[in-house]
């Protein structure tokens, strides 16, 4: 469960946050949807505790992002903006490390990491380097490294970025999947579509601020649009911010 | 300090697979000490040489002066009577490095006392053993001409004394060995640049790598604390340090036996526990380096940048060391306190087989310790802005 209120964030003149609150429930999956520079990428930052809010709170599963940073931390697993993974190292590693850093060790790490590989069928290129991998093996092997100390709630940004439509049906099964085992899911997107075939719950950013948050029928129902796309930009204006 | 030993052991396995920084980082250290025994050697066989070995001298002209030839004979000069039809462009082609010309004026001028002249042609933009060689033939040749001055004088009825109204007498103290410890004066200087040099690309690819990879946001989006993680950035670069410094001392300790120093009278032990010894001096400086390196490359957002900072870092501990050669200090506590300046001391003393104080060791190792606290601390706070991911 993942909660925010009128969240605000300024990097020198550019204020990318003005005021965002959202709530994401367990079991269930909430994107945030909004065009290129709405503050998605900055809002899914402050909540994973990477930067902290010039204003407003949040709190995962009720620790305070700001003054409890570490039980956030155990508590959310983030698939950050392009991965980030050591290209030195093989998946297996990668996902080791990280396991090792939440304080797993010996056979309940191995255990673990071995348990992600197959879910995430990576039994194929487990033990190759990331170096020469491409774009779907990076996004599952940063997704195994996410889930390696099984967390209630997933923050993924932007995830299908340079996928191809298998690669994106994949993690679709995969995102599906988290929500069944009863994970609060949260990912943010640019592309309407894939918003509608996966999302139970929309928070639509535009310009820093949340222009509506609901469900896809409500949002049908509010903007009298029954094609989500024409809703999508009559909430966030047509001019480019 | 939970994540420490997961990042250090993290950083060491992920840096060992980059063949590039494994040469970078331990090339010197496995060089250096070879460099500097055939620098060593190459000085020592050439001082040592310099009064015994001949040389070649060409002579145009040589039936004129078979005295002087004589003479140039009897210090062990290969003279070599040749004919050339332009003697200056042999020099200036190579043909010969030192021609001397006999006019052909030469046994006339002698016998009737007046001044008989000779030429020698060589190149001065020449280095090395040319240079020498002109200098020793002039001088020859200008001992020849004194003797027959002196002759003259004497058949005169004069006292050749007369001309010489003040000797200069001239006393060289400089033997082969004490070359030899010049030189050796380099060592504490390659020591320390050893040192810096093991942990320098694994600082850069732990801190500048990780943010142009965009894995440093993960990373510290984990429940470790900030101080666990850069420590163990840190403790992987003194890993590196550490195996840098042991491959010298062992590269060191192998090839020293191979400078000819017991020809001087010398002797240089470089035995296992003077390399202990030397290797317990060199830990905090290990970890100052270590520390420091760190620190610099957190301000850079690439590896690139990073590399160019971290140039200009390596070359600040190797100042005291310039200063205090010219300045040629005594090992003192006062000096103990400067980092870097203090471990080259305390090695070049137990390289020469000088006692060394626990007093100045443990000075030294205080005082650099406490600033590698120091710098580590301020990489700590680093790493806790929020300004490190943006």
């Amino acid at each position: 469960m993942i909660r925010a209120e009128s969240l605000s964030k300024t990097f020198g003149t550019v204020q990318a946050v003005r005021d965002v609150g959202l709530t994401a429930p367990d079991g269930r999956i909430t994107a945030l949807l909004g065009p290129n520079g709405a503050g998605k990428s900055t809002t899914l930052r402050i909540l994973a505790t990477v930067l902290r809010p010039d204003r407003g709170a949040a709190w995962v599963d009720g620790h305070s992002v700001a003054d409890d940073p570490d039980s956030v931390r155990r508590a959310i697993g983030v698939l950050p903006h392009g991965a980030g993974l050591y290209a030195r190292l093989t998946a297996r590693e990668n996902v080791a490390y990280f396991g090792a850093l939440h304080g797993l060790k010996g056979a309940a790490l191995r255990q673990r990491v071995d348990a992600l590989i197959d879910q995430l069928d990576m039994g194929g290129f487990a033990d190759r380097r990331v170096g020469g991998f491409s774009q779907g093996q990076r996004i599952r092997v940063a997704l195994a490294r996410a889930l390696v100390h099984d967390p209630r709630n997933v923050i993924l940004d932007e995830p299908t970025n340079g996928l191809d439509v298998m690669a994106t049906r994949a993690l679709r099964d995969i995102i599906l999947e988290l929500r069944a085992q009863g994970r609060c899911v949260v990912f943010s997107s640019h592309v309407m579509q894939e918003v509608a075939t996966l999302c139970d719950d929309v928070v639509i950013v535009g310009q820093g601020v949340v222009g509506f948050a609901g469900t896809l029928d409500e949002l049908r129902r509010r903007t009298g649009e029954s094609d989500l796309e024409e809703a999508f930009i009559r909430v966030v204006g047509t001019e480019a911010p | 300090m939970r994540g420490f030993g997961v990042v250090l052991a993290k950083e060491c396995r992920d840096n060992l697979r980059d063949r590039r920084t494994i040469l970078a980082s331990f090339s010197l250290a496995l060089l250096g000490p070879a460099l500097f025994t055939a620098l060593m050697s190459f000085v020592l066989t050439s001082t040592l040489g310099e009064s015994r070995a001949g040389f070649r001298l060409a002579v145009v002209g040589a039936e004129h002066a078979p005295r002087l030839v004589d003479h140039l004979r009897r210090y062990n000069v290969e003279v070599a009577p040749v004919s050339l039809d332009d003697p200056r462009q042999a020099v200036r082609d190579g043909v010969e490095d030192l021609v001397l010309v006999i006019d052909a004026d030469y046994p006339r001028q002698l016998e009737t006392g007046g001044v008989a002249s000779v030429t020698l042609i060589h190149d001065s933009a020449q280095m090395g053993s040319a240079r020498r060689d002109f200098a020793r033939a002039r001088q020859m040749i200008g001992q020849y001409g004194q003797k027959i001055g002196v002759l003259r004088l004497q058949l005169r009825g004069v006292d050749p004394a007369i001309l010489t109204p003040i000797r200069i007498g001239e006393v060289d103290t400089a033997s082969p060995a004490a070359r030899a410890v010049t030189i050796l004066g380099m060592l504490p200087y390659l020591l320390v640049l050893v040192v810096f040099m093991g942990g320098f690309y694994l600082a850069i690819d732990a801190t500048a790598g990780e943010r142009e990879h965009g894995s440093l946001e993960p990373l510290l989006s984990q429940p470790v604390s900030r101080s666990a993680l850069v420590l163990g950035k840190i403790g992987a670069a003194s890993v590196f340090s550490m195996v840098s410094t042991v491959l010298f001392l062992v590269s060191l300790s192998v090839s020293v036996p191979f400078v000819p120093l017991h020809r001087v009278g010398m002797s240089l032990s470089i035995d296992p526990l003077t390399c202990l010894a030397m290797f317990g001096v060199s830990l905090p400086l290990v970890a100052l380096g270590a520390a420091l390196l760190t620190a610099v490359a957190s301000f850079a957002k690439s590896y690139k940048e990073a590399q160019t900072y971290l140039t200009v870092v390596i070359l600040v501990p190797t100042l005291p060391l310039i200063v205090t050669q010219m300045l040629d200090q005594a090992p003192s506590t006062a000096l103990m306190l400067v980092p870097s300046l203090s471990q080259a001391t305390l090695v070049t003393s137990l390289i020469k087989g000088e006692a060394v104080s626990w007093l100045h060791v443990a000075v030294s190792a205080g005082a650099t310790g406490l600033l590698a606290a120091l710098v580590a601390w301020v990489a700590i706070a680093l790493y806790r802005r929020e300004r490190i991911l943006i």
